[in-house]
C-alpha cells in the first residue's frame, strides 16, 4: 500500500487561486475602461462585465467539521466557529451513499445546504465527499490507482471499494496507465475509497482528447456544457469560485509567475496545456475573471470567479446526464462549495450548466 | 420516373459507404489511435470494439467498391446474382445500423453515431436513424435493376438531375453532420480563442497615440497588473496626476494591427474614475 507523501508532487502543485479581493479589483477596473454593458458605448465584441464586485459569498452552503449531530439538530465548526444548524423534516445525507443524518460521524468534514439564504434549517448533508479526476498513472493491483489530477492539483491514491468495482468497472472498462478516470467517494487520509463513477470512460487515451467544433466569428456566449466539481485542495474549503478551462496561456497555473530553477524537466504525466484545447471552444479568461453560471437542473444562477485552473477538465469530451443530455465537453470545475450553493448535488458529479462570460 | 429513382441510387449508395470508411481511416490516422473511432461500437464490451470497427470499416469499404464493381456488366453475370448479392447485403447493412443505432440511443444517449468520423459527435436523434432507414429503402430499390447505362436523351438526365436534387437536399437534412463540414468550411479563428503573447499587447500599446497622451503620468516602467478576457487585454500601470495616485487602465482589443485602445484613470486610493475618454465621447453620441 502507497502513502500520499511516497508519491512524489510536482513544483507547480502549488496552487495559485485568486482571492476575491483580485476578482473585485480587476472587474471593477474592467467596468472602468468598457463601461457597464447598458453604458452606450460598450463594445458589443467584448465580454461582458460585473460591475461591481461580485457577491463572493455563499448564501446556501455551508462547510466545516460536524461537532455534533441529532435526529434534528447538526452542529458544524465552521470558519466562524460553533454553528448550529436544524434538520428539515426532509434531510438527506450523504457518506458514500444515502444515509440517515444521525448516522454521520463527528470529525467528519461536512458540507451541508440550507433550505434558504441565513435561514439556519438544512436539507442536504455531505461528509467526507472527496473526488480523484485525471490521469491513471500507475495501477497496481486490481484496485489501487495512482491518478495524476493535472496542474495545480497534485497527485491522489484512490483505491476502488470491492462493493463498487463491477460499478466502476462497466463505466471505466480501462483502469491502465494513460486513460483517464473520475470517481467520487470517501476521503480518508492520503487516499480516495472510489465508490461512483462520475462519467464515462472517455475512449481516447488521455492525451488525445477529440478537437472542438470550429466557431465562426465569435465564439458563442453563453455557452453551454457540463460544469464538474472538485476538492478544495490547498484552496479554503468556503471558496465560491472555479477552475477555468481555459486560462489565458500566459497565465496558466505554472505560468502565472516566473519559473523556478527547480521547476526545470518536470512535468505531468499528461499536460492538458500540450493536447489542445479540448473539445468546447471556450475564450481565454485569467484568474479573477467573472462568470455567470446557470444550473440548467436546479435553475439556479450565481456570479462565480475563476479562482483557479481546469486545463483537466479539457482532456474530457463528455456529456452530463444528469438531466437531459448536455451538450459536449467541460465547461467548469467549480469548487465543491460553488457546485452546492448552484443546487448540485456532489454525488451526481455534475450538472448541465450555461455559462455566460462576464456575468 | 421510378426508374430514374433507382438508378441514381447505386451511385449514391457507393459514395456514402466509401466516404464513411474514408472519414473513419482519416480519423484514426489524425489521432493514431483506434480509440478515436469507436463510436460505431459503443455496445460491445471494450475488446470487441477494435475489431468491431475494423470490420465495419471493412464492410464499408468492401460495400461500397462491390457496388460501383456490379453495377455494370460484371453484376450481370449469372443472371445478375453478384449484383443481387451485393445489394441485398447492403440493405442489410443499413438495417442493422438502424436497430444499432437505436439502441445506442437508447444506452448511451451522450454517444455520437461515429458514422462519419469526426463530423459526427452529435448525440444519436430520430434524424440520424432515419437516414439509415432511407438508406435501407433505397439500398433496397437497386434490387433487380438491370446494368446501369448513362442517360438516354437530355430530358432523362435532367430527370436524374432533379431526383439527385432532391434526395441529396433530403440527406441533408437526415444529417447532423452538415452544420459541422459548413462551420469548417467558413472557419476563422475568434479573437476570444487567438493566441496572442503579452509582449505583442504591449508594443501596440506603447506605439499607440493613447499612450504617449497618458505617459507623462506613468510612474513606473513595468505594468501592475496584465490579464485578458477574450477580446481584450487590460494592462494596469500606476500613475501620479494632479497630485493623486491613479491607475491608468488600458484596454487593448487582440487584434494583429492597430488595435483598438481604450483608457481609463481611477483614483488609486478611492477607485474613483477621474478619466474615460472613449467612453465620454461614445455617450454624447
Amino acid at each position: 500500500m502507497r502513502h500520499l507523501a511516497d508519491v512524489p508532487r510536482w513544483c507547480d502543485d502549488v496552487p495559485d487561486f485568486a482571492g476575491p479581493a483580485r476578482s473585485a479589483r480587476r472587474s471593477l477596473l474592467k467596468a472602468a475602461v468598457l463601461g457597464r454593458r447598458e453604458e452606450p458605448g460598450y463594445p458589443p465584441a467584448a465580454m461582458g462585465e460585473d460591475g461591481a464586485a461580485a457577491p463572493s459569498v455563499l448564501m446556501y452552503t455551508v462547510t466545516g467539521t460536524i461537532l455534533d449531530i441529532s435526529p434534528h439538530v447538526l452542529v458544524l465548526w465552521t470558519e466562524l466557529g460553533e454553528q448550529r444548524f436544524l434538520l428539515a423534516s426532509s434531510a438527506a445525507a450523504w457518506r458514500g451513499g444515502k444515509v440517515a443524518p444521525a448516522a454521520l460521524r463527528q470529525g467528519d468534514h461536512a458540507i451541508v445546504r440550507r433550505q434558504h439564504p441565513s435561514v439556519p434549517v438544512i436539507d442536504r448533508i455531505w461528509a467526507q465527499a472527496g473526488r480523484a479526476t485525471g490521469t491513471i498513472i500507475e495501477r497496481e493491483g486490481p484496485a489501487t490507482l495512482l491518478v495524476d489530477e493535472g496542474p495545480g492539483n497534485g497527485r491522489k491514491i484512490v483505491m476502488i471499494a470491492s462493493e463498487a468495482a463491477g460499478r466502476i468497472q462497466v463505466r471505466f472498462p480501462r483502469l491502465e496507465p494513460g486513460y483517464l478516470i473520475d470517481v467520487i467517494g470517501l476521503k480518508h487520509d492520503g487516499f480516495l475509497h472510489a465508490l461512483i463513477p462520475a462519467t464515462s470512460q472517455p475512449p481516447y487515451r488521455a492525451g488525445h482528447p477529440p478537437a472542438p467544433p470550429l466557431a465562426s466569428r465569435h465564439v458563442p456566449d453563453p455557452v453551454n456544457g457540463t460544469a464538474v466539481w472538485h476538492e478544495p485542495g490547498e484552496e479554503p474549503a468556503d471558496l465560491l469560485g472555479l477552475a477555468y478551462p481555459a486560462l489565458d496561456p500566459e497565465e496558466t497555473c505554472e505560468r502565472g509567475g516566473p519559473a523556478r530553477p527547480e521547476c526545470a524537466g518536470d512535468g505531468h504525466e499528461i499536460d492538458p496545456h500540450a493536447t489542445g484545447p479540448g473539445c468546447v471552444r471556450l475564450p481565454y479568461l485569467s484568474m479573477g475573471s467573472m462568470l455567470r453560471l446557470r444550473n440548467d437542473c436546479a435553475q439556479r444562477s450565481r456570479t462565480v470567479p475563476v479562482t483557479s485552473c481546469g486545463a483537466t477538465a479539457r482532456l474530457f469530451c463528455d456529456r452530463c446526464v444528469t438531466c437531459g443530455t448536455s451538450s459536449k465537453g467541460r465547461i467548469a470545475d467549480l469548487t465543491m462549495a460553488a457546485f452546492v450553493e448552484l443546487g448540485g448535488a456532489l454525488e451526481d458529479g455534475c450538472f448541465t450548466a450555461t455559462m455566460t462570460i462576464g456575468g | 420516373m421510378l426508374t430514374a429513382v433507382r438508378e441514381l441510387q447505386v451511385a449514391l449508395l457507393a459514395v456514402l459507404l466509401l466516404g464513411g470508411f474514408m472519414t473513419k481511416v482519416w480519423r484514426v490516422l489524425r489521432t493514431r489511435s483506434l480509440a478515436a473511432a469507436m463510436d460505431p461500437a459503443a455496445l460491445f464490451p471494450l475488446r470487441l470494439r477494435g475489431p468491431m470497427v475494423a470490420a465495419m470499416g471493412a464492410i464499408e469499404f468492401g460495400l461500397g467498391v462491390a457496388l460501383i464493381v456490379t453495377a455494370r456488366r460484371f453484376g450481370t453475370v449469372n443472371q445478375g446474382l453478384p449484383a443481387t448479392v451485393v445489394r441485398v447485403c447492403a440493405v442489410l447493412f443499413f438495417l442493422v445500423a438502424m436497430a444499432a443505432l437505436n439502441e445506442t440511443r437508447q444506452r448511451r444517449p451522450e454517444a455520437g453515431c461515429g458514422c462519419f468520423g469526426e463530423f459526427s459527435d452529435t448525440p444519436i436523434g430520430w434524424r440520424t436513424i432515419t437516414r439509415s432507414g432511407v438508406l435501407a429503402t433505397a439500398a433496397a430499390l437497386t434490387i433487380g435493376l438491370p446494368p446501369l447505362r448513362m442517360p438516354s436523351s437530355p430530358i432523362t438526365a435532367e430527370l436524374w438531375l432533379a431526383v439527385l436534387a432532391f434526395e441529396l437536399s433530403l440527406l441533408a437534412f437526415l444529417s447532423p453532420e452538415l452544420g459541422e463540414v459548413l462551420v469548417r468550411l467558413g472557419y476563422s479563428e475568434p479573437c476570444e480563442v487567438r493566441s496572442l503573447p503579452a509582449g505583442r499587447t504591449l508594443t501596440a500599446l506603447h506605439s499607440s497615440s493613447q499612450w504617449r497622451r497618458y505617459a507623462s503620468q506613468i510612474s513606473a516602467a513595468a505594468p501592475a497588473d496584465v490579464w485578458r478576457e477574450g477580446c481584450w487585454r487590460f494592462v494596469v500601470y500606476p500613475g501620479v496626476a494632479r497630485d493623486r495616485r491613479v491607475d491608468i487602465v488600458f484596454a487593448v482589443y487582440l487584434q494583429a494591427r492597430r488595435p483598438p485602445i481604450r483608457v481609463a484613470v481611477l483614483d488609486a486610493d478611492t477607485d474613483e474614475i477621474l478619466g474615460r475618454p472613449e467612453l465620454a465621447a461614445a455617450g454624447r453620441n
